[in-house]
Order: structure tokens, then C-alpha cells, then sequence
């Protein structure tokens, strides 16, 4: 009889101690993951494990994923929403707790995804403290990570933010980027599809070069640079340039100085024109020639 | 007497095995507990883990067929549930993420309108927030906010294209906001690091900044430096002047170039190393 009840002893001793060690992972696992369970998502959890030991729970499966089909519309409502606001799309989340006790958190966010056609992966590091009765937010690592394509101008600003952790400025800054090289893409392309005899984008149309050239004078010719400059401090102007080459004896000819002052004049258009008039100006003169 | 010998031995006997039935009683019951609580725990984590599986997959792929779910669940009842669930994480992560890269965190509010958030942060450093309740209805207009009188927001809303173009306006005044707010850390962190340098004078935009610095030297003198930050959405002072009784010090080539150091860097930063050079104390 003893040895009967000694069995039932040693039995529950194993199993005191696998309890201790699964509450153990549970412990680790509700520090390590970042999955915020709560409201529907816990009744679910819960159920499939009530499910698993036969035990009986409170709402049927099939409820609990009707509720969690509703919320999900909801929150991709809001999603929606959301990115059209922000003018950001991102396309990937992953969240890692790196360290988290009762007074501290610090979470690692690696997003991706595009601002128009320009696309980030940016990787930040957000550490949370409880101070007094607030909690005080702040970034302790950010990098990021362009698609270089078009981003040589932008690169410097980058290198800037991340050394300052200035998130918000980056995204408030990439946007107004974004609309400029936008604004540039838009027209270059619209001027090549009109005079394509006379327009070309030698860099594609993504890039800051637009060459104008009349076909009856070869040699001759107006490079127009259309750079977008992002200063330390995220204010974002276009600059637009001209440059014509012209071979030394067309140069002979030009008795008023015309392709020489050319620049300068182009400058003044702009001023009066505004940059789509001006540039259409500069094409229709040039196919006159 | 053996017979009462033998009755007492038996109810001896009986109350032993009573007792040990009991025992055993008790240790199966306490045996079935543990085992159920076990068992709870063990579907717990396997569901938790099958969450973060399904979580990756997601990531992953965004759209994953249901030959994918059901290999990593083994066909279980469950693969639906944690689909959902697993979709359900994906939403809150990416819609707090948009919260933290500084978005409007628009919420429609009853009526037709929409309530928006803006975020400010300086130097990784996140403050305060300010909020707009914008009316929808024909003509667009802001009907709450929380924004300080002295941010422009009568000629903001005038002078831009809110009817047209909400997000260039919530741009703007993004930009306004944080280029104040971090101003103003930029005058907290200067009261809370450099003790030797006195502020004589601030605004409440933070646009106007008066510091009083101590030349080391022989005889310590007294300079009096004026930051004016005339473009409002930087946090950069557009004019930087230096004043001090002794007029040599003033226009000497050192000075200049502390002069130019002010109007790059932001004031904290700067006096930093200035102290570092020996040009303030």
C-alpha cells in the first residue's frame, strides 16, 4: 500500500516540475513576444487550449472567429485609412522585445515599404520607461535603408536623421520628397511624349536630366538638371538649371548672345512662368531653329 | 481478553486503511488537477507557437494558400482560428507602426467628421501630441483643437488648400509644430546642461533666444549672444549675433567661426563645443 501511495507521490512531484517548466516558457514567451493578446484574441487563445484538454469554455469556436472576422474588417478599414492620411505605405511589420521588466521596454520595429515609388526598410529601436505618471517614449537606435535608385540626393538627410533619430522628421521629409520627384517624373515624361524628336531623358525618366536638342542642329544642345535638394533640417527645393553647349562655330552666329544667355533668361522665365510654361517655352524655341 | 485483543487489533486495521484510502484519495485528486493544468499549459504554448508560425508565414507571403496553414497546423480544427488570429496581430503591428513613424492616426468620429493627431518628437525623444477635430460636412472646417495661440493656425487654414488638399495642410502645420517643439527642447536641454550659461531671454514660440555666456580669460568677460529663429518651421536660428563690451572679442575671427558653428548646429549641440574649444566657459 505504501509503494502505491509512494507512485502517486513521485507522479506528482514530475509533474510539479513540468508545470514549473512550461510556466517558465509561458513567462519568457509573454516577454519575448510582442503578439498583444487581449479582448477577442485571448478568448480565442484560451478556447483552442480549452478545446485541446476537453474542457468546456464560454463562447463556441465559431463565435469567437465571427468576432474576430468583424474585427479584422474593421481594423483593414482602418489601415486604409491610415495610409492614404500618411501617404505611407507600409507593407511589412515585425516587432521583437528585446528587454522588458515592470519599469522598461524596449521593442525592436523592422517596417518596410514605399512612399510613392521610393521604398524604406527602416529598423528602429523604442525604448519605454514608466516616469512618475507618464510613460516617456524614446528611439535609441534608427536605421534605414533606401532604394538607391534615386536617393543619391537624399542620402545625406538620411545619413543625418539616423545619426539624430529624428524618425518623424525622415517620414515628414520622404513624403515631400516623394511629391517633388513625383512633380519632376510627371513633367519630364509629359515633354517627352509631346516632342519626342526634340526631348530626351538620357537617365531615364526618374532622373534629373532632361536634354533638349533640335534635330536640325546636332551639337547644339540644352541640359536641363532639375535636382531636388533636402537640407539637414528637412526643407525640401527643387532648383532647376540650364546649360547649353553649342560647337564653336555655331557660337559665331549667335550674334545676340541667345544660347549664351540662355541660362540666365531661363531663370527669369521661371520666375514669371512657373516651370511647366517655361520648359514648354524653351522646347518650342528650340524646334523653331 | 484475546478476543477483545483481537477486536481492537481490528479496528486498529480498519482505521490504518481508512486512512491510507483517503491518502490516496486526496493524491489522485490532487494528481488529476495537475495533470489538467499541464495539459492547459502545453496547449497554450503549442497554440502560441503556432500563432507565431502562421505570424511569419503572413509576413511572408500575405496571402497564403490553405495547403500552407493546414501543413504547419498537421489539418488540426484550429488552423482557421490562429489564421485569423495571426492576421488580426499582422493589422495592430502595422497600424502601430504607422502611429509611431508619426502618422495622422485618423478616427472618424459620429457626425461626419474626423478626429487627427499630430505627433511631435525631437531628437528621437517623443512629446507632446495635438489634436484637430475636422468637420466634413460641405465645407471643410476645424471645429476643436488644442494647438497654442501662437502657431498660426487662422492663416494656415486661410492661406492653404485645406479644402483641397487635407494632407498639405496637416503637413504644414506638422512641420510648424515640431519645428516649436523642438525648439523648445532645444532651450530645455540648454537650461538643463550648460549651468554656466544664462538665459536672459525667450519667447513662447521659441523664436527669440538670449544668452549670456562667460569668456575665460585673465579677466572673465561677459558676452551676450542673440539667436532669432525667423523661419518657423526650423529649429535652426537664421541670424545669430554676439555682443560684448569688449568689442575686440566680438569681431575676431574666432568668434566668427563660433558664430557660423551657432547657425548650423542646434544650440545645445553647439555650446557643447564651444565649451570644448574654450570659447565660452
Amino acid at each position: 500500500m505504501n509503494n502505491h501511495l509512494g507512485v502517486y507521490e513521485t507522479h506528482i512531484k514530475v509533474l510539479q516540475e513540468e508545470i514549473a517548466a512550461l510556466q517558465c516558457q509561458k513567462e519568457k514567451n509573454d516577454r519575448e513576444l510582442t503578439i498583444h493578446i487581449g479582448g477577442s484574441m485571448k478568448d480565442a487563445l484560451l478556447s483552442m487550449a480549452g478545446r485541446e484538454t476537453g474542457a468546456k469554455t464560454g463562447n463556441s469556436l465559431r463565435d469567437i472567429r465571427a468576432h474576430l472576422t468583424a474585427e479584422i474588417k474593421e481594423l483593414e478599414e482602418d489601415l486604409v485609412r491610415q495610409t492614404k492620411m500618411n501617404g505611407i505605405v507600409l507593407t511589412n511589420c515585425s516587432v521583437k522585445t528585446l528587454e522588458k521588466n515592470s519599469r522598461k521596454m524596449v521593442q525592436q520595429y523592422r517596417l518596410a515599404g514605399h512612399c510613392s515609388l521610393l521604398g524604406f526598410q527602416v529598423e528602429i529601436e523604442v525604448t519605454d520607461v514608466q516616469e512618475d505618471a507618464a510613460v516617456v517614449t524614446t528611439i535609441t537606435v534608427l536605421n534605414i535603408i533606401m532604394d538607391t535608385t534615386e536617393c543619391k540626393e537624399f542620402g545625406k538627410f538620411v545619413s543625418g536623421v539616423e545619426e539624430n533619430r529624428d524618425l518623424l522628421l525622415f517620414f515628414r521629409t520622404l513624403r515631400r520628397f516623394s511629391d517633388r520627384c513625383d512633380d519632376r517624373h510627371r513633367t519630364f515624361q509629359h515633354f517627352q511624349k509631346l516632342y519626342p524628336g526634340v526631348v530626351s531623358l538620357p537617365g531615364g525618366c526618374r532622373s534629373e536630366i532632361m536634354l533638349i536638342q533640335s534635330p536640325k542642329l546636332p551639337g547644339c544642345s540644352l541640359t536641363l538638371s532639375w535636382t531636388i535638394e533636402v537640407s539637414s533640417g528637412g526643407e525640401v527645393t527643387p532648383r532647376l538649371d540650364l546649360v547649353s553647349k553649342m560647337p564653336e562655330q555655331a557660337l559665331q552666329f549667335d550674334s545676340r548672345m541667345a544660347i549664351e544667355n540662355a541660362p540666365d533668361a531661363f531663370q527669369c522665365l521661371l520666375r514669371v512662368l512657373g516651370v511647366e510654361a517655361s520648359i514648354q517655352a524653351l522646347i518650342q524655341s528650340v524646334s523653331q531653329f | 481478553m484475546l478476543e477483545m485483543k483481537a477486536n481492537h487489533l481490528a479496528v486498529k486495521q480498519q482505521e490504518v486503511w481508512q486512512v491510507k484510502v483517503g491518502r490516496e484519495e486526496q493524491l489522485n485528486a490532487t494528481l488529476q488537477a495537475l495533470i489538467i493544468k499541464r495539459d492547459q499549459l502545453k496547449a497554450e504554448l503549442k497554440a502560441n507557437t503556432s500563432l507565431q508560425n502562421l505570424r511569419t508565414l503572413l509576413d511572408k507571403t500575405n496571402a497564403p494558400c490553405e495547403r500552407d496553414v493546414e501543413d504547419m497546423e498537421n489539418g488540426s480544427e484550429n488552423s482557421q482560428t490562429l489564421l485569423l488570429m495571426a492576421r488580426h496581430t499582422q493589422l495592430k503591428d502595422l497600424l502601430h507602426a504607422h502611429h509611431l513613424i508619426g502618422g495622422y492616426n485618423v478616427l472618424l468620429t459620429k457626425g461626419k467628421g474626423v478626429c487627427v493627431s499630430i505627433a511631435t518628437a525631437y531628437e528621437g525623444l517623443y512629446l507632446e501630441t495635438y489634436n484637430l477635430e475636422i468637420n466634413l460636412q460641405c465645407k471643410i472646417r476645424i471645429s476643436r483643437h488644442n494647438i497654442p495661440p501662437f502657431i498660426p493656425l487662422e492663416t494656415m487654414v486661410k492661406q492653404g488648400n485645406m479644402q483641397t488638399d487635407i494632407r498639405a495642410f496637416l503637413d504644414t502645420l506638422s512641420q510648424y509644430l515640431n519645428a516649436y517643439v523642438g525648439r523648445r527642447q532645444q532651450l530645455h536641454l540648454v537650461k538643463e546642461i550648460h549651468n554656466s550659461v544664462q538665459v536672459m531671454e525667450s519667447n513662447a514660440l521659441c523664436t527669440i533666444l538670449v544668452l549670456m555666456f562667460t569668456v575665460p580669460g585673465e579677466k572673465a568677460r561677459a558676452a551676450l549672444c542673440t539667436l532669432e529663429y525667423n523661419d518657423h518651421t526650423q529649429c535652426l536660428p537664421t541670424r545669430v549675433l554676439i555682443e560684448s563690451e569688449d568689442t575686440a572679442l566680438a569681431s575676431s575671427p574666432q568668434w566668427k567661426k563660433d558664430q557660423a558653428l551657432l547657425l548650423e548646429t542646434p544650440v545645445h549641440r553647439a555650446l557643447v563645443t564651444l565649451k570644448k574649444k574654450g570659447s565660452i566657459a
